[in-house]
């Protein structure tokens, strides 16, 4: 040996076991340099903002919709909130204090066709006849027993399902009471409501009305949700108006923002009769919220599924890149813990993805704002959103939740197979091959496929109210895979676990 | 830390390949150890079960007494250069060496410093994809050495080198030797470690062939054999032959003669009478060394039916020994030895 062996003293400090986070966080920096030092992967991500911005615009300006042209589409409620308020109304005044008794016999069918479960009748107070005026009842529905219901959006359920059944509302001051009764003799409260905007001089009396069946009609390529409607009669016995002043005559009035016997309704679709205490009431429409049926907010941000393109994309070449060139090893060189490699490319692909995806869709949602209105979708039939309501700001972050978790599950698939085309379009085909699919299949299929795919992520996009006590249908070309919007972003959670499970599975065992 | 790697009964399988069969050696601090084989003999597969990214089917290869995987800011303690074209294309040669240094928590000096050391810094700024191979080797020795760690190993780091840049590490070499650090140094040609190498592990087929220092290894090739040139051949083979030397000719003029020291040749020569117009003591060049421990791991090929068996390894060995060049006498010596 010619060398005299010195001992090796390096110039640089070598860092210490700093724990699970620190080193975590030293490869997260490390993961960010790679990211932003690759030009092509930062015009990659600027690209599926363009894409998601260009698209939902080119969404928003193809949309259009003229129901503020329809009366019956504008009608407003206590609460300023869209409402149904079309109903046959068998009624006289009542000063103050004072209350209704009656007992349905009979709710029917009147038309012969099927009932709808929310068809009602029962008794009411009103404001007045004023559609859209505050208002509390009680009454009977074919499939939901007993409910007493005021200014459209509260509903409390009953015990009794029975029809036969009796049925009383007490007014004292703003308050009012619902009771329910099988005999007339004993009965049970319901339930009290305040009614601020009720005035001393009110109308009460008896009502019968019923919403439409929903008819989903699908075709290839095209879904038609129709409303055929429904008309109901029913019968009353026992009414009894306790009030103070004389008793006064009974008075019929078909509540309805256009004229009855006009275009909308037909003439015998209402009817108030009497005859030897029997009252008939034949009535259709609903007393209840209108639950927006289109959904303008969350059009334009169907764009993702362009700038989704590129969020897969990033994610893949993330880490396809490092295999293509052997540089992993490299990169397990620098962190022979792999895992936390993996981690760390997770946290930078999802946070630059949902830090642009955030900025695009909040661009989005004012710069499709004006878009939307010229297409009819403004006021009053349609509220202006606003962002800090939450099922708007649900749809804002949510789209950009969802491009980062699609980010994310493209990096765990792009680490299972390592190989970047064989990645991106089978990602492409699992996320975009459903929705074709969907809309060819029967609505219970499509909606069950799109629940089970990952796109099912989607749904957190929709904005529209639901209400119990309305039914709406839930369709796929919607976005309604799900009722409960988050419940999609946990499908695609699961995938992005799962996929992620499987890398770190497959990198610990795997040779380099 | 201790600096060394000890490879101890490493064995791999890459399907029904035994890419590494039972390999043990040691690399000690303070000199290059060069290791040495042909293609294909299991170079690369070692230095990988070393690194961490291979799993040793049995064996364990450790770095300072532990397992790469448990190191914890790994490039303090070990540089390589396992595959300098891994590189991402569209990444400048700065930022790639950025990256390196953010994730063992490195100060940012260190990629200006190694940037400086290996003379990248003019295209420092430049996407990696338009460099040469012998930029990317530059690049690729950058990030082994940005943690100044005490065990280097490097993969034919010469590979596309240009003649001075050869000159170059082979100096880069020497000197990260010098500073007390274990040099692991691989390449399928014996020339190109001659002059760095201070001790050699040759393998074959997945096996140490030698563990030796470059010193005994030429000892024992050279073997007292000396070199004499003579017009009058017949002469001095029938004296050298009489005095118990073995003599064989390798040319119209030259003889090669061992068994004997070079004052007794000449001695011998001038008693006989014999002119001759030079001597030398014959200094066996790393290839030549290389050669003959081929040839006895020729038997352990023969054993896989390698066709011709013998003549096959040596055609090998000449045409390695061709394309080495720079060594002198080597080209005389390969004929010698037919």
């Amino acid at each position: 040996m010619t060398t005299t062996t010195t001992r090796f003293q390096s110039s640089v400090s070598g860092v210490r076991d700093d724990g699970a986070f620190v080193s975590t966080g030293r490869l997260v920096r490390a993961e960010w340099t790679k990211f932003r030092s690759v030009r092509r992967w930062i015009l990659g991500v600027l690209a599926m903002a363009v894409l998601t911005v260009g698209m939902g615009l080119f969404i928003a300006s193809g949309s259009g919709t003229d129901a503020n042209t329809r009366p019956e589409e504008v009608t407003v409620g206590p609460g300023g909130a869209r409402v149904h308020d079309v109903f046959q109304f068998t009624h006289r005044p009542l000063q103050g204090d004072g209350g209704i008794t009656a007992r349905v016999t009979s709710l029917k069918s009147a038309d012969g066709r099927e009932m709808a479960g929310w068809a009602k009748a029962g008794v009411i107070i009103k404001a007045g006849t004023k559609p859209g005026s505050t208002y509390a009842a009680v009454m009977v529905t074919p499939g939901h027993g007993v409910r007493l219901q005021s200014d459209f959006t509260n509903d409390v359920a009953g015990k009794s399902r029975a029809i036969p059944g009796w049925l009383r509302l007490v007014r004292a001051g703003t308050s009012v009471t619902g009771y329910e009764s099988a005999d007339g003799r004993t009965w049970r409260k319901v339930g009290t409501v305040t009614l601020p905007e009720l005035p001393q001089r009110a109308e009460i009396g008896l009502f019968a009305t019923s919403p439409g069946v929903f008819k989903v009609q699908r075709e290839f390529g095209s879904t038609s949700v129709g409303q055929s409607t429904s008309v109901v009669a029913a019968t009353f016995d026992g009414v009894d108006v306790q009030s103070r002043q004389q008793a006064a005559s009974w008075n019929n009035t078909v509540v309805s923002p256009s004229r009855a016997g006009g275009d909308e309704f037909q003439g015998n679709d209402f009817q108030g009769t009497q005859s030897a205490g029997t009252f008939t009431l034949r009535g259709q429409g609903d007393i209840a919220p209108r639950p927006d049926g289109d959904d303008p907010v969350r059009l334009p941000f169907t764009g993702v599924m362009i700038g989704m393109i590129a969020a897969i994309a990033l994610g893949v070449l993330f880490i396809t890149a490092e295999y293509k060139r052997g540089m992993i090893r490299t990169s397990f060189a620098a962190s022979p813990r792999r895992g936390r490699v993996l981690a760390a490319k997770a946290i930078v692909i999802s946070a630059v993805t949902f830090a642009t995806g955030l900025v695009a869709t909040v661009i989005l949602f004012f710069a499709s704002q004006p878009v939307l209105r010229s297409g009819g979708f403004a006021p009053p039939a349609f509220p202006e959103p606003s962002l800090t309501e939450p099922r708007i700001m649900r749809a804002v972050v949510g789209t950009a939740l969802f491009l980062a978790l699609v980010a994310v599950f493209s990096l765990g698939v792009g680490t299972i197979l390592r190989r970047s085309a064989g990645a991106i379009a089978g990602i492409i085909t699992l996320l975009v091959l459903p929705t074709i699919i969907a809309s060819a299949l029967p609505i219970s299929a499509a909606t069950w496929m799109m629940r089970l795919t990952p796109a099912a992520g989607l749904s957190i996009q929709q904005t529209s109210r639901h209400y119990p006590q309305v039914e709406s249908v839930c369709v796929p070309e919607d976005g309604c895979y799900y009722s409960e919007p988050w419940a999609g972003i946990g499908v695609l959670v699961a995938y992005t676990a799962v996929a992620l499970g499987l890398a770190y599975w497959l990198l610990r065992r795997r040779d380099a | 830390m201790n600096a060394t790697i000890e490879v101890r009964g490493l064995r791999k399988r890459y399907g029904s390949t035994v890419a590494v069969d039972g390999l043990s050696f040691t690399v000690e601090p303070g000199q290059v150890t060069g290791f040495v084989g042909p293609n294909g003999a299991g170079k690369s597969s070692t230095m990988r079960m070393i690194m961490g990214m291979d799993r040793p089917d049995e064996g364990s290869a450790l770095i300072g007494g532990r397992p790469y995987r448990t190191l914890r800011s790994p490039l303090c303690q070990v540089g390589a250069l396992l595959d300098a074209s891994a590189v991402h294309p569209g990444r400048r040669a700065r930022d790639h060496l950025l990256w390196m240094a953010h994730s063992n928590g490195l100060p940012v000096r260190r990629v200006d410093e190694v940037i400086d050391l290996v003379g990248l810094r003019p295209v420092a700024r430049r996407a990696a994809g338009g460099f040469s191979l012998g930029m990317r080797q530059r690049l690729g020795i950058a990030a082994a050495l940005i943690g100044d760690p005490a065990v280097l190993m490097f993969d034919e780091p010469v590979n596309g080198l240009d003649p001075e840049g050869i000159t170059w590490i082979r100096g880069l070499l020497r000197s990260l030797a010098a500073e007390g650090r274990a040099v692991l140094v691989s390449s399928h040609l014996m020339s190109e470690l001659e002059g760095s190498a201070d001790h050699l592990v040759v393998i074959g087929r997945g096996r140490v062939v030698a563990d030796t220092s470059v010193q005994e290894l030429l000892t024992a090739a050279s073997s007292g054999r000396v070199m004499l040139r003579t017009g009058r051949r017949q002469e001095a083979m029938t004296v050298l032959a009489n005095a118990g030397a073995s003599v064989a000719a390798n040319g119209p003029d030259t003889l090669t003669v061992s068994g004997l020291a070079a004052e007794r040749i000449v001695a011998l020569l001038n008693e006989g009478g014999v002119s001759f117009s030079g001597i030398a003591e014959h200094r066996a060049s790393l290839e030549e060394a290389y050669m003959e421990l081929t040839r006895d791991a020729v038997d352990f090929r023969g054993a896989t039916g390698a066709a011709g068996g013998p003549g096959s390894a040596d055609a090998d060995g000449t045409a390695a020994g061709g394309a080495g060049g720079s060594a002198s006498s080597s080209a005389s010596a390969g004929r010698e030895q037919r």
